[in-house]
C-alpha cells in the first residue's frame, strides 16, 4: 500500500536540461579517485602511501573517529597521487587505473542465507567491504552508529537533486538486488520507508511493491531529510537512518558478490543539453564525464545542495550527478528594472512567473548581500517549515538553544532559503554551520 | 561597450582605496550599481540564486506607490484651484500641483541621501535600497504647503533616529517615513494637522481646509450629513478630491497600489486584508452603540475607509516588511489591532484626529513582542530534535 506524502513548499519551476532515460557506458577513464571532500565530518587517516598498488576494494583511507569505517579502492591500479588542499586536509586519492582487474574478495551470501548471518556479522562485513558509509544517521547526516537501533530507515528512490539519476535507469535489471536490500534493511529496522517521486513510479514495475510512499514532484520532497520531518511522530524518530537507492543497491550487491561494486550512474546535465544518463566507475574525473568546456561555467555535484567541482578533481563517493551552470558574467544595464521573460524566480516580480517554460539557473548572486528585511520568502519556502531568518538571527546571536527549539535540526539543507533570499544573505550556510558546530560540540 | 560603463570605469580609480573621494565609495557604489546591475559569481551553496533582489523588490514598492503620486501631484493643484474659488484644468493642476509636490520630493531624497551617505561612510557599508521607499512615503504624507526646511527636518529625525540609530535599513524598529512624520507632527501641528492648508496659501491669504477627519458635528446633528455637506460625499473621498496629506486622499488609488503589491507579493497581503477587516469591524462596532451621532463613532466603516490615511498606511507603510512581524499570524493580529486602534483613535480621542500613523507605529513597537509569542508557540508543537 503507497501512500502519498502531500507537501506544499518547495522550489516549483521547470528547469530545462532534464537529462534523457537514454543510458550510455563510457570508455573507462585514465584514473579514478576517491574523495574526501563529499564526505560529511570525516578526519581521514591515510591507509596507503604513494605508488602503492592497490586492489579494487583496498582500503585508502578510514575515518579516525571510527577506523572500522574505510573508503576502499573502486578500481586497480597504483597510488598515483595523494592530493592535499589547505591545511593539509585530504581532498582526494588518485589511482591510476591498470587494464586487468584484481579485487580483494569477501564471503558471497545467498538471498536465503540473509536471515541466518548476525546482525554484527553483516555491519562488520559492510565495514571491511568500505560501504557502512552508505547508512546515514539524521540528524546530523553522518555516518550511521552501527550500536545504534534506528527506528526508521528511508530510502529515497531519487537522489539529491532535480536531475539525479533516474530510478528506473539505476534499478534497471537490478530487482533481485533491491529485495535483498531490502531485506537487509529489515535486519536493522523495524520500519523500513520506500519512497519515489510521484512522476518516476509508473516506470519502476519491479520495485513498485517495496515503495511505501509517494511525493511530490518537485525539488525536495524526496530528500530524506523531508520525508523523515513529515513522517516522525516522536524524539526517537530524529535517529532514524537514511540510504539512497543507489547506495542500497551497492550494499546489497557486495554482499552478494562479496566484491566491491564499482559501477555507477552519473548524469550530467546542462540547460542547453539533454544528455543521457552515464554509466561510468565510481571516483571517474569530472573532465571525462563533463567533456570539454570551453567557458567559465561552474561544475556542481547538485544544484541546490552540491559542492562546487574543478575539472580535474573526481566525482565523489556520494555524488551521482554533475550539473554546468553557465557564468553571464555580464553587468546589465539598469538590470534591475528587466522585465525577465525568461529569468527563474519564486518570486512574482518577473514576467517570467506567467509563463511555464522551462528555465535556465545560472552560478550568479543577481545581486548583493543586504541585511535581513525579514520578507519571509525563507519561511514561504521551507519544506520542513522552518523560519530560517530568525533561525538566522538566533545563531548569529550565538543563541544556540532558541534555534534548536525552532527546529534548526529538521533543517535538510536543500539551499532552498539562500536561493530564494532577495537580500542574498548565506542562510543555508549559516545554518549548516550552526548545525555542524552543535553536532561537533555534543561529539 | 556602454557609454555609462565607460564613464563608471574611468571614474571608479578616483572612490577606491587611495582615490581622492574614497569616503563618497558608498555613493559611487550605490550609483554604480543602479546602473550595472552586480551579479557577481556564487561562492558558496547553493550555486543558483534567484533573481530578485532587494533593489528589484524596492523598486517595485516605487512602482506601486505610481497612482498615488500622480493622483497626489493632481489633487494638490486641483485643491489650490478650488480655494482660489476656479475650477483648474487637468494640465493647470499638474503643474500647480508639481510646484508643491516636487520639490517636496527632491527634498527629502537629497536630505535622506545625505544622511544615509554619512552613515554608509563612517560605518563602511553600501547604502541600502530602503532609502529609495522612505524617501517616496515620506513625502506623500506630508501636506503640501509644508515648509521645505520641516521637510527636511522630518527627514532626518526618520532616517537618524527611525533607523540608522538602530543600525540601518532591516535593523529598525519603527517604519523611518512614519517615525519622520511623527516627529513633524507633533513638533509642528500647525503645519501637520488636521487643519491642511491648501496649496494656494501664497495666492490666497488665510484660505485653510479642513479635512474630513477633523470635522465633528454639533450635537444633535448627524455627522454623516454634515461630511457631505462640506464635499466629503463617500465618492469623493474614495476617489479622492478632497484636501489633505499629498498622497493619502485616494482610497481608489491606495486599493491599486495594494493590489499591486498584494499580486506581486512584495506586501503581504495579510496585513492587508487584517486591517481593513480590523477597522470595518471596529467601526462596525462603534456604530452600533447608540449615542455620539455627532463624532466619527457615527460614521460607520465605510466613512472610516476612505477618509483619512488609513488606506496609505495599511498598504503602504504597516506592510514595510522589517517593522512588521515575520509570522503569518503575528501579520494578521498586527493588521487588525491596526484597524482597530485607527478608529478607536479617531472615536475616542479627539486630540489626534488621525490615528492611523499613531497605530501603525504603536503596532510597529508590538510587531517583535507578536512574533516571539507566535514563534514560541509554533516552536512547542514541533517536535523537539535537540
Amino acid at each position: 500500500m503507497m501512500k502519498h506524502i502531500s507537501l506544499s513548499k518547495g522550489f516549483k519551476t521547470l528547469l530545462s536540461g532534464m537529462p534523457d532515460l537514454s543510458c550510455v557506458q563510457i570508455p573507462e577513464p585514465e584514473t579514478i579517485a576517491v574523495s574526501a571532500m563529499d564526505i560529511p565530518y570525516i578526519r581521514p587517516r591515510l591507509l596507503v602511501k604513494k605508488n602503492a598498488p592497490v586492489k579494487t576494494g583496498t582500503p585508502l583511507f578510514c575515518d579516525k573517529r571510527n577506523p572500522c569505517i574505510v573508503y576502499v579502492s573502486p578500481g586497480t591500479g597504483t597510488v598515483q597521487q595523494i592530493v592535499f588542499g589547505e591545511r593539509r586536509r585530504l581532498k582526494e586519492v588518485v589511482i591510476a587505473l591498470e587494464k586487468k582487474e584484481a579485487f580483494i574478495r569477501f564471503e558471497p551470501l545467498s538471498s536465503n542465507s540473509l536471515d541466518s548471518v548476525p546482525r554484527t556479522t553483516l555491519i562488520q562485513q559492510l565495514q571491511k567491504g568500505g560501504l557502512w558509509q552508505c547508512f546515514r544517521e539524521f540528524p546530523s547526516k553522518d555516518t550511521a552508529d552501527e550500536a545504534h537501533a534506528p527506528p526508521m530507515i528511508i530510502v529515497s528512490l531519487n537522489g539529491n537533486d532535480p536531475f539525479s539519476p533516474h530510478p528506473q535507469v539505476v534499478l534497471e535489471n537490478e530487482t533481485k538486488a533491491f529485495d535483498f536490500g531490502i531485506n537487509l534493511l529489515n535486519r536493522f529496522s523495524k520500519r523500513v520507508i520506500v519512497t519515489s517521486r510521484q512522476d518516476s513510479l509508473e516506470r519502476l514495475n519491479g520495485v513498485n511493491p517495496h515503495i511505501t510512499h509517494t511525493v511530490p514532484d518537485f525539488y525536495p520532497a524526496w530528500d530524506p531529510g523531508v520525508v523523515l520531518y513529515q513522517l516522525k511522530k516522536t524524539q526517537e524518530e530524529n535517529r532514524s537512518w537514511c540510504i539512497s537507492a543507489e547506495h542500497l543497491l551497492l550494499v546489497a550487491t557486495f554482499l552478494l558478490t562479496g566484491t566491491y561494486p564499482v559501477k555507477r550512474v552519473v548524469t550530467v546535465t546542462r540547460s542547453t543539453d539533454k544528455r543521457p544518463h552515464i554509466i561510468t566507475r565510481q571516483g571517474a574525473p569530472v573532465n571525462h564525464l563533463v567533456g570539454d568546456l570551453d567557458d567559465t561555467s561552474l561544475i556542481t555535484t547538485g544544484l541546490f545542495n552540491g559542492r562546487s567541482v574543478d575539472p580535474q578533481s573526481h566525482l565523489g563517493f556520494f555524488e551521482t550527478t554533475l550539473t554546468i551552470l553557465p557564468d553571464p558574467q555580464t553587468e546589465e544595464f539598469l538590470g534591475f528594472l528587466h522585465p525577465g521573460m525568461t529569468r527563474p524566480t519564486v518570486s512574482k516580480t518577473f514576467l517570467s512567473c506567467l509563463t511555464r517554460a522551462p528555465k535556465t539557473l545560472d552560478c550568479n548572486l543577481h545581486g548583493e548581500e543586504r541585511a535581513c528585511i525579514n520578507c519571509g520568502y525563507c519561511t514561504k519556502i521551507c519544506p520542513v517549515d522552518l523560519a530560517p531568518n530568525f533561525i538566522m538571527k538566533a545563531l548569529l546571536s550565538d543563541d544556540i538553544e532558541d534555534a534548536l527549539s525552532y527546529g534548526l535540526l529538521d533543517c535538510c539543507r536543500c539551499g532552498l532559503c539562500a536561493y530564494t533570499c532577495p537580500s542574498k544573505i548565506e542562510l543555508t550556510n549559516i545554518l549548516s554551520h550552526g548545525m555542524d558546530a552543535h553536532y561537533k560540540d555534543k561529539e | 561597450m556602454n557609454p555609462f560603463k565607460k564613464l563608471l570605469e574611468s571614474s571608479e580609480k578616483h572612490f577606491t582605496e587611495s582615490g581622492r573621494f574614497h569616503s563618497l565609495e558608498p555613493l559611487f557604489d550605490t550609483i554604480k550599481t543602479i546602473f550595472l546591475f552586480p551579479s557577481p559569481r556564487n561562492k558558496q551553496v547553493p550555486f543558483v540564486r534567484d533573481n530578485l533582489d532587494l533593489k528589484r523588490y524596492m523598486s517595485f514598492v516605487l512602482l506601486s506607490l505610481i497612482p498615488v503620486l500622480i493622483f497626489g501631484i493632481y489633487n494638490t493643484g486641483f485643491q489650490a484651484g478650488l480655494a482660489r474659488g476656479e475650477t483648474y484644468t487637468v494640465f493647470r493642476s499638474f503643474l500647480t500641483g508639481s510646484r508643491y509636490v516636487l520639490p517636496i520630493i527632491l527634498v527629502t531624497y537629497g536630505v535622506g541621501f545625505f544622511w544615509e551617505t554619512l552613515f554608509a561612510s563612517l560605518r563602511n557599508h553600501k547604502i541600502s535600497e530602503g532609502l529609495l521607499v522612505t524617501g517616496l512615503l515620506f513625502p506623500l504624507t506630508l501636506p503640501a504647503t509644508i515648509p521645505l526646511w520641516q521637510v527636511a527636518l522630518g527627514i532626518s529625525f526618520g532616517v537618524v533616529i527611525g533607523k540608522e540609530v538602530f543600525g540601518g535599513t532591516g535593523r529598525n524598529i519603527l517604519n523611518p517615513a512614519l517615525t519622520g512624520r511623527a516627529f513633524l507632527f507633533f513638533s509642528y501641528p500647525l503645519s501637520m494637522s488636521g487643519d491642511v492648508w491648501v496649496a494656494a496659501k501664497t495666492t490666497v491669504d488665510g484660505v485653510s481646509s479642513a479635512t474630513a477627519l477633523s470635522i465633528m458635528a454639533p450635537e444633535g446633528e448627524r455627522l454623516a450629513t454634515l461630511l457631505s455637506d462640506s464635499g466629503f460625499t463617500l465618492s469623493n473621498l474614495f476617489f479622492g478630491f478632497v484636501p489633505g496629506s499629498i498622497g493619502e486622499t485616494s482610497a481608489l488609488c491606495c486599493l491599486l497600489g495594494a493590489a499591486f503589491l498584494i499580486i506581486t507579493r512584495i506586501a503581504n497581503f495579510r496585513i492587508i486584508i487584517g486591517g481593513i477587516a480590523g477597522l470595518i469591524l471596529t467601526a462596525t462596532i462603534f456604530y452600533l452603540i447608540p449615542g455620539g451621532s455627532h463624532t466619527w463613532s457615527d460614521a460607520g466603516p465605510l466613512y472610516h475607509l476612505c477618509a483619512g490615511g488609513f488606506l496609505f498606511g495599511i498598504s503602504f507603510m504597516a506592510t514595510d516588511p522589517v517593522s512588521a512581524p515575520g509570522t503569518n499570524p503575528g501579520r494578521w493580529i498586527f493588521g487588525g489591532l491596526i484597524g482597530f486602534l485607527t478608529v478607536t483613535i479617531r472615536v475616542v480621542n479627539p486630540a489626534f484626529v488621525e490615528g492611523a500613523m499613531l497605530a501603525i507605529l504603536f503596532m510597529n513597537v508590538f510587531a517583535s513582542l507578536l512574533d516571539h509569542i507566535v514563534i514560541k508557540y509554533t516552536a512547542s508543537k514541533r517536535i523537539p530534535n535537540v
